[in-house]
């Protein structure tokens, strides 16, 4: 029925990118080309991104429920500071996985996991995962998904947020007075390059090192920092 | 890795793969699947020819079992689940179903269709996976390490039905297992590989095992016969509590633990964990819990120390320095007295080093310089002082298990949980668990530990208790 | 009926009324608005306990936001419990519908009848089989930390802090899970699966036509009243 020969020798180039030199000689590992082809592990990868991402949410939705009240009690529009971490499916999965919609797929995960879990609004949830994951993916977009420094987290992180603010800005906040919703936005925004951004950018780095994302860009990127 | 490989396999042989861990054993396998290149890195030179083609173009006649039961698992419902690949080979809807229904007989699953995947035991979802694959009418059938997570009952159903689908339908089986008994009587040739990953055996199961038994047994392998390992010799001096203490320790009386969750449809749906479970842990004595999976062992064990909060009950620890309820106590407190490692104790990791993991409850306990030098030569006694500055994710299984244990005892608890401390470890990983078991009772440390593995409760066991479904039998 | 509805019409049930939410702006108008959401709880309601839970924690949301706007949005008490009651009308329809929704058969839905590509469909739908597995490695990473001495307790930033390590390690081990779950797929032909058929069907029946546009009516029935 079957037979078979094998012979394998290991060496030391990968399997999964090839890098892109950018600037100051940081090289940034892509995702392998073509960009739409997507391995089964991007997929999961970006899919459990999302899943673990939305338990996260709903342990956060907690805490969010314990502080805001002392927001709303002192320096209300500053809440908007505590929303950063609901961006961050969509920035990670981005990030990770370095493909055109990891971001929206990680998102609108996250938010059906909320949904799923039992949150205040529902499947309305989704609504804004796929904001929040559109805004980040117009980001890497605009770098035509060959950059994913530091500096295009943050902006994904805020991108995110803003795209995420049309929507609350008339379901949410409708009642409010202008100037506090751009108060909220400014707060929002800056979680969102914070906690999406920055957090997310160290969080991809901090999972590279760890060998669980082999597989992915960021770890070949460490890879080859370390090699140098 | 894997390094000049030279391997021929005949159709219908059954091969067991041995050898140490990091030998490339699942590399190799996943490479005669075809999946190499779905999850690995690293470079791949020469070719693998089954049936003459290469297996990426042939999806589902090289069938691939892993060692996680549940990672194959992609559907809410069994019948959906074995599905799964003849969807992929975009066979039609009708004959999809009679080929699903016939894999599920062929490994026996007597279930219905709709019956839930998440209801399966661990030996079930093994044979479901089993199923899955053979509903893809495989000629090869590959299995890495199957049965080392599941109890010894578990496993031997799943040996059973692999036996039966091979005696059949004579498919070629190459097995990685490194608890050969039971796989030996199954299969007609043994491969050996050395760590560097190169053949340095192959031919019939006696012939090898006998030439190559020291051999083997020195890289951990459990080679069938040769004798039970012993617990290592530990000193006690490294594994003795920071304060002595004397006497029943913990306490814990009409334990009930009910979990009630709701399905998003809505329905209530209660499992009774533990039901009226009174169990104590005494100074200087182990005590083994032993069940069925589900049975309520781990449970039992994490209620011992404070970690899951009982429906009913009560669980105290006065003698080790407070009458509140044990699940009540600041987690400082708790890591002053006691120690619990997980079944999985890459879930426990929290620091960048190894040597900064071995110290991290002596940190949040005051102890640092107290534990300094035990920490050292606790991670000299388990044989990972050369990883002190690695870091912990990046070690092997059998590594982190010791590492996590060497890091439970180095700020010296007086009462010592173990949740599955031996489930799928090399010989020498299970000397060195046990060793160090026995250590700390010998040091005056009470012990608890949740196991199915019945090695270790003879050799290390004071105290037996027997759960089914939730209640001591 | 909505038991023979399939998971696309309910999810248009849950998704549309956002559209005629932002429409409610005064008392009144929102109180006439629910009528037609009260006939369909009427009519519709299973499982009383779960959507009094998911409703009663929309009300929550609701109550905040009310009081919220009055304090920001100028101490007009018509304004603020015109700001609840969207929430209601937004929330309300879903809390009902999402008792009869099977996100299982979701997938089938998805790939079959709008023609999302089937492999992102099938990795979303097995992802989602191993959330209660997530959910309780989750809790044993916090059993661990709490064990050691680092648990998650105490004030506020401490438990942030914890959090952030503790989702850390949880994303570790799912990432390696999704590792282990791509071979497994890949090994029953998932790698070449871009086209493939379903086990199941997804049939679009009259009970969903009705759905739909309930659904529908839901989002128009607010800017009618105006």
């Amino acid at each position: 029925m079957s037979q078979h020969t094998s012979t394998t020798t290991p060496s030391t180039s990968s399997t999964s990118a090839r890098a892109a030199a950018g600037r100051r000689g940081h090289r940034t590992a892509l995702a392998q080309r073509p960009l739409l082809a997507w391995r089964t592990i991007d997929l999961m990868t970006a899919a459990m991104v999302g899943v673990t991402m939305g338990v996260v949410f709903w342990g956060w939705n907690f805490f969010y429920a314990f502080a805001s009240p002392a927001f709303t009690a002192t320096a209300a529009p500053f809440v908007g500071l505590l929303g950063g971490t609901w961006l961050l499916a969509g920035v990670l999965g981005g990030l990770i996985v370095r493909r055109p919609g990891a971001a929206l797929f990680a998102e609108m995960l996250a938010a059906a996991v909320s949904a799923l879990l039992g949150n205040e609004w529902g499947w309305t949830t989704l609504y804004s995962g796929v904001l929040q994951g559109f805004g980040a993916e117009l980001i890497l977009l605009l770098f035509l998904y060959k950059r994913f420094s530091l500096v295009v987290a943050v902006l994904a992180g805020m991108m995110a947020a803003a795209v995420e603010m049309t929507y609350e800005w008339n379901i949410y906040w409708a009642g409010f007075d202008t100037a506090w919703k751009l108060v909220y936005l400014g707060a929002f925004m800056f979680s969102g390059a914070v906690i999406a951004g920055g957090g997310g950018w160290l969080l991809t780095r901090a999972l590279a090192r760890t060998g669980a994302i082999d597989a992915m860009p960021p770890a070949q990127e460490l890879h080859e920092s370390r090699a140098v | 890795m894997l390094r000049d490989l030279d391997l021929s396999i005949a159709p219908g042989e059954r091969v067991l793969l041995a050898g140490p861990s990091g030998a490339g054993k699942s590399t190799l396998l996943r490479a005669i699947a075809g999946v190499l290149l779905t999850a690995d890195v690293g470079d791949l030179a020469g070719e693998v020819r089954v049936d003459g083609a290469d297996p990426h173009e042939h999806p589902g006649r090289v069938a691939l079992l892993l060692q996680d039961p549940t990672a194959s698992l992609v559907a809410e419902r069994i019948g959906r689940d074995v599905a799964f690949g003849l969807e992929n080979l975009r066979l039609p809807r009708e004959q999809i179903w009679p080929q699903v229904a016939e894999a599920l007989t062929a490994v026996g699953l007597p279930y219905p269709l709709d019956h839930r995947t998440h209801a399966l035991s661990g030996g079930e979802t093994q044979r479901l996976a089993l199923a899955g694959a053979l509903a893809m009418r495989p000629g090869v059938l590959l299995l890495d390490e199957p049965t080392s997570m599941l109890d010894p009952g578990l496993a031997a159903e799943v040996r059973a039905a692999v036996a039966d689908v091979v005696r059949r339908r004579g498919s070629t089986l190459v097995v990685v297992e490194h608890r050969m008994e039971g796989w030996v009587d199954l299969v007609d040739r043994v491969v050996v590989l050395d760590e560097a990953g190169a053949v340095v055996a192959d031919g019939p199961p006696d012939r090898v095992l006998a030439e190559h038994r020291d051999a083997l047994l020195a890289q951990g392998v459990w080679v069938p016969g040769a004798g039970d390992p012993k617990p290592a010799d530990i000193d006690h001096a490294l594994v003795g509590p920071y304060q002595e203490a004397a006497g029943t320790l913990v306490e814990a009386t009409e334990i009930v633990l009910r979990h009630t969750w709701r399905t998003h449809t809505g329905e209530r749906r209660i499992t009774v964990a533990l039901d009226g479970v009174c169990e104590r842990l005494d100074a200087g004595r182990i005590l083994a819990v032993t069940g069925a999976s589900g049975a309520g062992k781990s449970t039992l064990v994490s209620v011992l120390g404070g970690l899951a909060r009982p429906t009913s009950g009560a669980v105290h620890a006065g003698p080790l320095g407070s009458d509140r309820p044990l699940w009540k106590w600041r987690s400082s407190a708790l890591a002053r007295r006691l120690a619990w490692v997980p079944q999985q104790p890459e879930h426990a990791i929290v620091a960048r080093t190894v040597l900064d993991e071995v110290l991290t409850a002596a940190r949040a306990t005051d102890r640092e310089s107290w534990a300094r030098r035990r920490a050292d030569a606790l991670l000299q006694a388990v044989g990972v002082a050369h990883l002190a500055a690695a870091n912990p994710y990046q070690v092997s299984g059998g590594e982190q298990r010791r590492i996590m244990l060497a890091a439970a005892l180095a700020h010296g608890p007086q009462v010592l949980l173990l949740d599955e401390p031996t489930v799928g470890q090399d010989r020498t990983t299970w000397s060195l668990v046990a060793g160090l078991a026995a250590a700390a009772r010998d040091a005056g440390v009470a012990v608890g530990m949740a196991t199915h593995d019945l090695l270790a409760v003879d050799t290390v066991g004071d105290r037996h208790t027997a759960l089914s479904h939730g209640r001591a039998r | 009926m909505m038991a023979r509805c399939g998971p696309l019409s309910l999810l248009l049930v849950c998704l549309l009324p956002a559209f005629g939410a932002p429409a409610i702006e005064s008392v009144e108008h929102g109180l006439w608005s629910l009528l037609p959401v009260a006939v369909l709880a009427a009519v519709a309601v299973r499982a009383v306990g779960i959507t009094l839970r998911r409703m009663a924690l929309g009300l929550v949301a609701a109550g905040s936001i009310a009081v919220s706007t009055w304090l920001y949005g100028g101490h007009d008490l018509d304004t603020a419990v015109g700001a609840s009651l969207r929430i209601i009308y937004l929330i309300a329809p879903g809390a009902i519908a999402s008792t009869y929704l099977e996100p299982s058969s979701l997938a089938d839905h998805l790939a079959q009848r709008l023609r999302l590509p089937p492999r992102v469909v099938v990795a979303a739908s097995a992802a989602l089989q191993r959330l209660d597995e997530v959910g309780e490695q989750w809790r044993q990473i916090g059993r661990a930390r709490r064990a050691r001495g680092v648990g998650a307790e105490g004030g506020p930033v401490r438990r942030v802090r914890v959090g952030a390590t503790m989702a850390v390690a949880l994303l570790v081990s799912t990432m390696r899970l999704s590792g282990r779950m791509s071979v497994a797929m890949d090994a029953r032909g998932f790698a070449r699966a871009q086209r493939r058929t379903w086990a199941e069907p997804a049939p679009w029946r009259p009970a969903d036509s009705v759905a739909a546009l309930a659904g529908v009516a839901l989002a128009v029935v607010p800017w009618l009243l105006r």
